[in-house]
């Protein structure tokens, strides 16, 4: 579903990723792990198309995102993806399941919504905030926001998840149970999920755990 | 052994520049009052005490023939919408240059519109009363054109500020969503300003009740249009009674935007 062809990425001068090639399989729940300023999150903004890479081409679902312009990109983001942020990125003004419901919003699928019922409701539950729907995100725990942030990125049924760092801002507990939660729901949303995170013990939940390296992606198994 | 009392840090010295910059200050606010020929004498005289009391006692009492009170009262309403509808122009013209000031539309539209509202907000509404009296003729119109004009620099400028503080990331992440430009600034960054948009607008619109009584006196219409005509034919008691209704009408919209703003802000 997703292939990155010779990927290469410089800033200022300095080339972050270089001839970066690998096809990540459909419905795979992958890890990307590696140091610091190496690049994993450059990738993920690559990968949505909220940056333009230098040289190389990336595809979803066989289509080139370089061919897209900023509207179709914007409109693939908004259909095929769910992202989750290491900051929640939660709107503070919008009760939890207006939150949810958002990408339906967008979508176009606002008709449909009715407070308390349907799909961002089904997902609230789902995460453990049933009957929440009418809470306010000050109301919540870092980790229940993070819990808000799953529902929200996959009540639109993404074929892609891309994380970033979900568990950076919870402790150890929370991180585990929050893990364990994103990866039950993607694995029953079916979607392919990429997570980009400094963490072994998230990696651990993942399918696959890629290393990237100046010299490319690799499984972890044949890092060590 | 007896417990050592808990005592807090020496307060750091102050530099010479404080002592300096305070000093600076007292010349400038002595060298004001030296300049200026502040007759304080003449003032408190009982010469001066008699005839001031012969000019207030001139005011009572306020004409009170239910005619006048009629027109007093129009006059009113004439003022109160003036300043409404000025304040709504504003609103308008405000939000719609603050997007570009804010930097939204880039650096370059951003420094031209911040100097526009410059232009706006630093001609007093009495100036541009006086200007527009020209195209828009005398009455109502022109002041409240003149309130627009100054005010949708004041609060252009306001909002532009409170759009600039917005927290940036509820913005960013819908954009990463793949929401439009538009509807991830109308989801995320305009309800978070907005309170402070309407408190500012409120305390304009405050402001703007007094500018509007005051812009009657170049011939803008409402109180101040028939302030000026008493005053001018020594009806003092028929001022009074208008004086008096401006007094209610600010004192009405004071009262009225201050719970407006205590419930935004709750």
């Amino acid at each position: 579903m997703l292939e990155l062809r010779d990927l290469s990425k410089t800033y200022n001068g300095r080339t972050v990723l270089d001839r970066l090639s690998h096809r990540f399989g459909s419905g795979e729940f992958i890890a990307i792990m590696g140091e610091s300023g190496v690049g994993k999150s450059t990738l993920l903004n690559l990968i949505a198309g909220l940056d333009a890479p230098a040289g190389g081409e990336i595809l979803v679902d066989g289509q080139a995102m370089s061919a897209l312009d900023d509207d179709a990109a914007t409109r693939l983001r908004r259909t095929r993806m769910g992202f989750i942020f290491q900051a929640f990125h939660v709107l503070p003004h919008l009760t939890l399941e207006q939150n949810v419901a958002l990408p339906l919003l967008l979508n176009g699928e606002g008709a449909a919504y009715q407070p308390g019922k349907g799909r961002a409701a089904e997902m609230l539950e789902a995460v453990g905030l049933g009957g929440r729907g009418g809470d306010f995100p000050r109301q919540l725990s870092g980790g229940e926001m993070q819990r808000v942030a799953i529902a929200r990125a996959l009540v639109h049924r993404p074929a892609l998840v891309l994380a970033d760092e979900p568990t950076g801002n919870l402790d150890p507990e929370t991180a585990s149970s929050i893990l364990e939660l994103l990866r039950k729901e993607i694995k029953a949303s079916g979607a392919s999920a990429i997570m980009v995170t400094h963490s072994h013990a998230a990696a651990e939940q993942a399918d696959k755990t890629l290393v990237l390296t100046r010299q490319g992606l690799h499984l972890a198994s044949d890092v060590r | 052994m007896r417990p050592q009392r808990p005592s807090l840090p020496a307060a750091p010295r102050r530099a010479l520049s404080s002592w300096l910059l305070g000093a600076a200050l007292v010349a400038l606010v002595v060298a004001s009052f030296a300049s200026l020929p502040l007759q304080f004498a003449a003032f408190f005289t009982a010469e001066a005490a008699s005839s001031t009391a012969e000019f207030l006692a001139g005011f009572a009492p306020p004409e009170m023939a239910p005619a006048f009170l009629r027109k007093t009262l129009l006059a009113a309403a004439e003022t109160l919408s003036m300043s409404a509808i000025g304040t709504l122009l504003a609103v308008a013209g405000g939000l719609t240059l603050s997007l570009a000031a804010a930097g939204r539309f880039g650096a370059v539209a951003r420094g031209a519109t911040r100097a526009l509202l410059n232009v706006l907000r630093s001609i007093p509404e009495l100036v541009w009363a006086s200007l527009l009296l020209v195209a828009a003729g005398l009455g109502p119109f022109a002041g409240t054109l003149a309130l627009a004009a100054h005010t949708s620099g004041v609060l252009g400028r306001l909002f532009a500020d409170a759009l600039e503080n917005a927290e940036p990331l509820p913005e960013a992440s819908l954009r990463t969503n793949g929401a439009s430009p538009m509807a991830a600034f109308l989801y995320a960054t305009l309800p978070q300003t907005l309170p402070q948009m309407l408190s500012y607008t409120l305390y304009r619109w405050e402001n703007n009740i007094r500018a509007a009584a005051v812009l009657g006196v170049v011939g803008a219409g409402g109180l101040g249009q028939m302030l000026k005509y008493h005053l001018s034919l020594f009806q003092m008691q028929n001022a009074a009674t208008v004086i008096s209704a401006m007094l209610l009408l600010v004192a009405l919209v004071d009262a009225v935007s201050f719970a407006l703003r205590r419930a935004l802000t709750r």
